[in-house]
């Protein structure tokens, strides 16, 4: 679960996130749209504790990102955008690393990477130095090491950058199993389509405020009965009231 | 395993494949590598171990001198080692991409920072303990020391070097969170007008007369030593350093272990401070790095205006067609625009990159005081001999700065621009031209400074205008053939992996591109001075022989060409068909 209060993070003299407040229950696919500058990356770097909120505060599975970060993040996991592999390492090697970062030990690091790598068809790949890796395939690595100790926050960034439409699907069936599971999913994408297929809810974000919260039902109604989500969403981040509270953003 | 043990493996096994893959390398280029390596330690110690005899068999004041160099030396490396620290600690800290991927996962912010202590200071003192090797292995032979002082030395120097990176890292941490770039930037210059102030004021020798010089040298001697004085204060830990090691060497050993005891305390409790309570306010400085606008912002008079430039920019939606640079380089209006945008592209980025070329400025900065100071030697160095042999000196001095330069800065651009090859390969300007334009934009710009010490160093020596003429030519060929080691090696071994303009010179081909530097400018700097169209005999010194300067400087043309046109057309032809 991730609660999101009253957070506020300014950029100097600009307000990157304003007043933000969400929470996300266990299990919960969430996805998070919003224009460029909107805040979306602020507002996860805030989630898994990159940097800290002016105010406000950020609890991840029921402990507070900033006050007690270790067990926070150890109940979470986040993949960025591009996300940082060290290059030099073999992808098992990779996964064994971050495993016991995480403290699994042996036998359960073992269990868990056979079935990520069989998903996503790493076995080819395992022994062989990730910087001779293509940018799909490494993505695939940063995932699989991501949900290796079963996390129950997945925080992640513009997921299908890089990959195929095959690993697309084994990434979106994976994310929508771990779902059913409960793990809770804090995606931000800029592929509406995307949200619309996986979330369960989806917030927009504009100018560091939450303009709507809801399935994508919702979102639709919300901005009229015939539009398609991309439309709902161009006539909200265009219509933005000035200083109008964000509809729904408690769940 | 805890994850610092676990972090440490990552980094020896990464390190061991990186050795590996010199496998991959040309066997030539290895071997020439290892050579240079090896002759630098050989050359170094027979230096040394020259200079430090002489010294040492001067009559009655040997001990002194070579006591005082010793200090003197290890109080210089301790400042250096500091500004090092820094630079790579914050670059390391704040900069740094696993820095950021550690702060997302279950690892204490205190094991990261521990972590990253250990990186930095590995990384910004090895290369301190290679320079230093020759010089304590020499020290050890002219003192006749057992076999004990070299082990013992091994380990206090480890303990020595441990102290600039903890405080590097407490500077960094505090350099991020209290100033932005700009601040940087403005801190970096301000210290640096300080630092040619303090030296060119501090340390200006006073005159000596001949007849002080034949009379007193005592007294003449203690005058020169007293400006050094500053590398005995006790509580610097080069002093520590250095009377440990000099206690050692002299049977001493209870004195030497009660100083290395002093430094173990020191590293102990500062290394435990920073170890365990540095953490938190690591985290605090990362934080404030990637939420920072402008370290200004925290005054109203700055929101304000602030607010109304942006209000004022959205409204008229001026995209400022020109700033000064764009001015300045549009003003003969001869340059193409291709051409003047890739020119004020390259400047404004290396501009921005403040903690990489804040070094170099440190290096020419010194260069610059010790010439401006060489007007005080003019009464010491009246013989034509030495004044020759101090220009031909400053010649290599300013040249192997340069070569830092060029390969820090030079060597990477053409890898970084393959990165970027959507927006300049794929212009109409074409990749040669692009690397063409680098050579000549790299070779220009840094022969204005190049150009400018070697006036500075004739002026000051009283150099007549042939001279002058001659070192400035000298040097603006060696600047050109510089630029064009770095820019054709850089085509030839490119890293379009790498996003790190530091990581991409650390590899084989950065590496290669220093050697050959300086192979070059050693053997240039021998061959000029050897055929120099003064001579060297001091009864032919004043005449100028136009047949000697011809082959000399026929033969240095020919090795400039060989050691930089011919990388830069090979560079330039491989640009061609390379596919990005």
């Amino acid at each position: 679960m991730i609660e999101i209060r009253e957070v506020v993070k300014h950029f100097g003299d600009v307000r990157a996130v304003d007043g933000l407040s969400l929470t996300v229950p266990s299990g919960e696919f969430f996805c998070v749209l919003g224009p460029n500058a909107a805040g979306k990356t602020t507002t996860i770097k805030m989630v898994v504790g990159l940097i800290r909120p002016n105010s406000g505060s950020v609890r991840v599975a029921g402990f507070d990102v900033q006050t007690q970060p270790l067990e926070a993040r150890a109940r979470l996991s986040y993949v960025p955008d591009f996300p940082f592999l060290y290059d030099k390492l073999t992808p098992w090697e990779f996964l064994r690393f971050t495993g016991q970062l995480f403290r699994m030990d042996d036998r359960a690091i073992r269990d868990s990477s056979t079935e990520l790598i069989e998903r996503f068809h790493l076995g080819e790949w395992l022994n062989k130095p990730i910087e001779g890796l293509s940018h799909g395939t490494r993505q695939r690595v940063a995932i699989a090491s991501a949900l290796l100790h079963r996390p129950e926050v997945f925080v992640i960034d513009e997921p299908m950058v890089g990959l195929d439409p095959h690993h697309s699907r084994v990434v979106k069936d994976l994310l929508r199993e771990r779902s059913r599971a409960g793990m809770t999913i804090f995606l931000s994408t800029h592929q509406i389509p995307v949200a619309e297929e996986m979330a369960d809810r989806v917030g927009i974000i504009h100018r560091g405020k939450l303009l709507a919260v809801g399935t994508p039902e919702e979102i639709r109604r919300r901005a009229g009965a015939d539009l398609a989500l991309e439309e709902a969403f161009l006539a909200i981040t265009e219509d933005e009231p000035e200083s109008a509270p964000p509809p729904g953003s408690e769940s | 395993m805890s994850p610092l043990r676990l972090l440490l493996d990552v980094a020896v096994r990464s390190a061991w494949r990186r050795l590996l893959a010199l496998r991959e390398q040309s066997w030539l280029l290895v071997a020439l590598i290892t050579t240079f390596l090896a002759g630098y330690v050989v050359l170094a110690f027979t230096l040394f171990y020259g200079g430090l005899r002489f010294l040492s068999r001067f009559p009655g004041l040997g001990g002194l001198l070579v006591e005082r160099l010793l200090y003197l030396l290890f109080a210089f490396l301790f400042a250096l080692l500091l500004l090092s620290n820094l630079v790579i600690g914050y670059t390391n800290l704040f900069r740094n991409r696993e820095t950021a991927f550690l702060l997302t996962l279950p690892v204490p912010t205190r094991t990261v920072l521990q972590w990253k202590l250990i990186e930095s200071t590995i990384l910004a003192s090895w290369a301190f303990v290679f320079l230093i090797a020759p010089l304590l292995g020499a020290y050890g032979l002219v003192h006749r020391v057992d076999w004990h002082f070299y082990p013992v030395v091994l380990v206090m120097i480890a303990l020595f070097v441990v102290l600039p990176g903890i405080a590097g890292c407490w500077m960094a941490v505090a350099v991020a969170r209290l100033l932005d770039r700009k601040g940087f930037q403005i801190l970096l210059v301000s210290l640096l007008l300080a630092l040619v102030g303090v030296v060119f004021f501090r340390f200006r020798p006073e005159p000596i007369t001949d007849e002080l010089l034949e009379t007193r040298v005592l007294a003449v001697i203690d005058r020169l030593l007293d400006n050094t004085r500053f590398a005995q204060f006790p509580l610097l830990p080069s002093y520590w350093l250095s009377a440990s090691v000099q206690n050692w060497s002299e049977g001493a050993v209870r004195t030497a272990l009660f100083f290395a005891l002093v430094l173990l305390s020191y590293v102990l409790f500062f290394g435990t401070l920073a170890a365990r309570h540095l953490g938190g306010a690591f985290y605090e400085a990362s934080s404030t790095v990637h939420s920072r606008g402008s370290i200004f912002s925290r005054w109203a008079w700055f929101q304000r205006w602030e607010h109304r430039r942006r209000g004022a920019r959205r409204r008229s939606v001026s995209l400022r067609p020109r700033d000064w640079l764009d001015a300045l380089l549009a003003w003969p209006g001869v340059v193409p625009s291709d051409v003047r945008a890739l020119v004020a592209k390259d400047l404004r980025v290396f501009w921005r990159d403040t903690t990489q070329w804040g070094q170099t400025l440190m290096l020419f900065g010194l260069l610059s005081v010790y010439i401006i100071n060489l007007r005080h030697f003019t009464r010491q160095l009246d013989s034509p001999f030495w004044i020759s042999l101090v220009s031909y000196l400053n010649l290599g001095a300013c040249a192997l700065n340069l070569a830092t330069l060029t390969t820090r800065f030079v060597f990477p651009q053409f890898s970084l621009e393959g990165k970027r090859v959507w927006v300049v390969g794929l212009a109409p300007i074409g990749l040669v031209r692009v690397v063409r334009l680098k050579f000549w934009l790299a070779g220009v710009t840094t022969l204005v400074v190049t150009l400018g010490l070697i006036l500075l160093s004739c002026s000051m020596l009283g150099l007549d205008l042939a001279h002058q003429v001659f070192f400035g030519l000298t040097i603006t060929v060696m600047t050109f053939t510089l630029n064009g080691i770095a820019v054709g090696l850089g085509a030839l071994y490119p890293n379009f992996r790498e996003t790190n303009p530091g990581k991409i010179v650390s590899g084989f081909g950065g590496t290669f591109c220093l050697v050959l530097s300086f192979l070059y400018i050693v053997g240039s700097v021998v061959l000029l001075a050897l055929g120099s169209p003064w001579g060297w005999r001091p009864e032919a010194m004043d005449r100028f022989t136009p047949a000697r300067a011809a082959t000399a400087w026929g033969a240095f043309v020919l090795v400039s060409i060989l050691a930089g046109w011919l990388p830069l057309r090979l560079g330039l032809r491989k640009v061609a068909v390379t596919e990005l």
